[in-house]
């Protein structure tokens, strides 16, 4: 008897869903059907799960040891070139190489500032092994081996040997010519061996890594976990807590250092202040309790899209008119994308207009809840667009002010109630996995709270 | 996870995964058609497997217990809303799959082996079609450019390699039980 033909047809994607439906249907009543549909499923199954059955094949001359390298012929193809990537791999990774003298070169630092490196930092500078400290901008290494790691700021990065290196914490992309395939980067739990790709690994203080691969394969060893992940183009993998759940004691932030004049701190986290961010594919409330306050924006993968709304308490500001205003924003490490994927970015501050719309809970409010502040394209109706900000491809770290005489009148008009702000990015990406920019909240145990510094008129 | 046995108990249930992991990946994939969801399923399975390994009693089938609990994960799995859904299978068929495997489970070893002897009898150029469709983890369009050949023709190609293969295994087990 011939098989069904829809059952390869189902393997391969091949069927449309009203045909899918019929055949599950037939499967239900006919046990011989069901039981042919089965046999071949699971053949199919077997083949692709079955890591041990391919590596096998790759290599025949074997049927039942682990490949060997002189098992390779020339029939084999690049399939079999994989398997001996790996090998090489794990060469390295059980070779305990030593180090050389000098391993890379800087070739690249434009606008970086450096601090605490124990590496010199100037460009076309030769490298041993050691540290290199970025505080600021994008610098790139090119390995004896030929792979090149573009650090963004902020990062530490640890040269080991011309084959490896550890991310102590922040971003690096990492490409890497056939030539040095098995090239590794260590980070505090996790091992990422190339095996013929471009990627990017992050960092975090807070113990997260996000290892993404924009081309070819790499594998992925975790600390306390026996089996490799193999992690292919366009995919990625996060590892450690999310994002947004700090586990240092809360603190009230300290404020940054007052500007000179009779400047008025006021803080999120003053008086019935609040801040949250909101992300449109996440259903998850209590954005609005983590360190780090996201911003995104993308037309690549609408679901990232992340903005930021800031509730400031000016219950304590008198009548006097606010003849100047900023906005402080300390600028942090998100852990989640790659700056190198996102231009120099625009960024948009609104004001609500009528702050009796503003009831937002900072423990509850998602995107889908979050009504007008959700709303796209922005309602010019309700919100006011107050000033505008770029931050520079690269930074890390700093302490941003926005000001603008618009921001001054809002408040102005606002003084004796409370003012909320939305946050937003005006800039997209060019790779889905683009940086995702992140701001010190008030519940950020180190960095100061989004403050507005006001200076009225009060002669 | 911290009580005096706890790195026996690791070591063993890393053992056991270690060996039959392959197995029940397989599994999944049978049950699941869309490979990123059973990727993910096997993923949370890992876990689950092994907070639930207390309830394990060495000695019996692990395997058994461990395809318990998949099951109970594939019922139960809910794909995130980001990505396309492509065609899901009906719970109730699902377990009617999930019985059907159980019926032949005593003989899944044996075809595996089975199938491993077969791979080795296929032509050079059915072999790496396979490995293009399974260990690159191409699908039919890249391997068709791969290979310059058209998509129907590399679907045909694989249709009749897994036919092939089919057969081979079955008649590898008839001739071990006759």
């Amino acid at each position: 008897m011939n098989p069904d033909p829809r059952i390869d047809q189902s393997l391969e994607g091949r069927l449309t869903e009203a045909e899918w439906e019929q055949f599950q249907e037939e499967m239900l009543e006919d046990g011989d059907l069901l039981a042919q549909y089965v046999e071949q499923r699971w053949l199919h199954a077997e083949l692709l799960a079955d890591r041990e059955l391919m590596t096998d094949l790759a290599s025949p001359t074997v049927t039942s040891s682990p490949p060997r390298k002189s098992d390779r012929t020339p029939w084999l193809g690049w399939a079999a070139a994989a398997v001996m990537t790996l090998l090489g791999a794990l060469a390295f990774l059980f070779s305990g190489e030593k180090s050389v003298p000098t391993v890379a070169t800087l070739i690249e630092a434009e606008g970086c500032r450096w601090e605490g490196s124990d590496l010199p930092t100037r460009e076309g500078a030769k490298l041993g092994p050691g540290l290199l400290s970025l505080a600021e901008g994008m610098a790139t290494i090119r390995f004896d081996s030929g792979a090149t790691v573009t650090l963004e700021a902020p990062t530490r990065l640890q040269v080991d040997s011309a084959m490896r290196c550890r991310l102590l914490e922040g971003s690096v992309v990492a490409d890497v010519p056939d030539s040095a395939h098995g090239f590794t980067i260590d980070t505090d739990r996790l091992e990422v061996i190339d095996l013929g790709t471009k990627f990017g690994v992050t960092s975090t203080p807070m113990g997260n890594s996000h290892v993404f691969v924009f081309d070819g394969e790499v594998k992925v060893l975790e600390e306390d976990q026996k089996e490799a992940r193999h992690v292919l183009g366009g995919k990625s993998l996060h590892f450690g807590q999310s994002p947004g759940s700090p586990d240092e004691e809360v603190e009230r932030s300290p404020l940054p250092p007052k500007p000179s004049g009779n400047w008025i701190p006021i803080s999120t986290a003053d008086g019935s202040g609040k801040d949250a961010f909101v992300r449109r594919d996440n259903a998850h409330n209590g954005a609005g309790s983590g360190p780090l306050l996201m911003v995104k924006h993308t037309e690549l993968a609408a679901g990232n899209e992340r903005r930021a709304l800031l509730t400031f308490d000016l219950g304590s500001l008198n009548s006097d008119p606010v003849v100047k205003a900023k906005l402080s924003l300390k600028i942090e490490p998100s852990g989640l994308g790659f700056s190198s994927l996102v231009p120099d970015s625009e960024f948009s501050v609104y004001g609500l207009l009528d702050s009796a719309t503003a009831d937002w809970d900072e423990n509850t409010v998602t995107w889908e809840n979050a009504g007008i502040f959700s709303a796209e394209p922005i309602d010019t109706s309700q919100f006011s667009r107050l000033a505008g900000f770029t931050i520079p491809k690269g930074s890390a770290h700093t302490l941003i002010d926005v000001s603008s005489e618009k921001l001054a009148a809002f408040l102005s008009e606002n003084a004796g109630s409370s003012v909320t702000l939305l946050l937003v990015r005006e800039t997209g990406e060019s790779d889905r996995q683009g940086l995702v920019h992140a701001f010190a909240s008030k519940e950020h145990p180190t960095s100061p709270a989004p403050t507005l510094w006001i200076q009225t008129d009060n002669r | 996870m911290e009580n005096p046995d706890s790195s026996a108990r690791t070591e063993e249930y890393l053992l056991l995964l270690n060996e039959h992991e392959n197995s029940i990946a397989a599994y999944v994939h049978t049950l699941v058609n869309d490979h990123a969801d059973a990727e993910d399923i096997l993923q949370a399975c890992r876990l689950t497997l092994w907070k639930k390994f207390d309830q394990f009693e060495t000695g019996t089938n692990f395997v058994a217990w461990a395809r318990k609990i998949a099951l109970h994960q594939v019922l139960n799995y809910r794909r995130s809303a980001k990505r396309k859904p492509s065609y899901a299978t009906d719970p109730a068929l699902i377990e009617s799959i999930a019985a059907e495997i159980d019926r032949q489970s005593t003989q899944l070893d044996e075809r595996s082996e089975a199938l491993k002897a077969c791979l080795h009898k296929l032509p050079e150029a059915h072999r790496q079609t396979v490995l293009l469709r399974y260990f690159e983890g191409f699908e039919i369009e890249e391997i068709a450019r791969e290979t310059d050949r058209s998509e129907g023709a590399v679907y045909r190609l694989l249709s009749r390699i897994r036919s092939v293969l089919g057969k081979c295994v079955s008649e590898t087990m008839e001739a071990g039980t006759a």
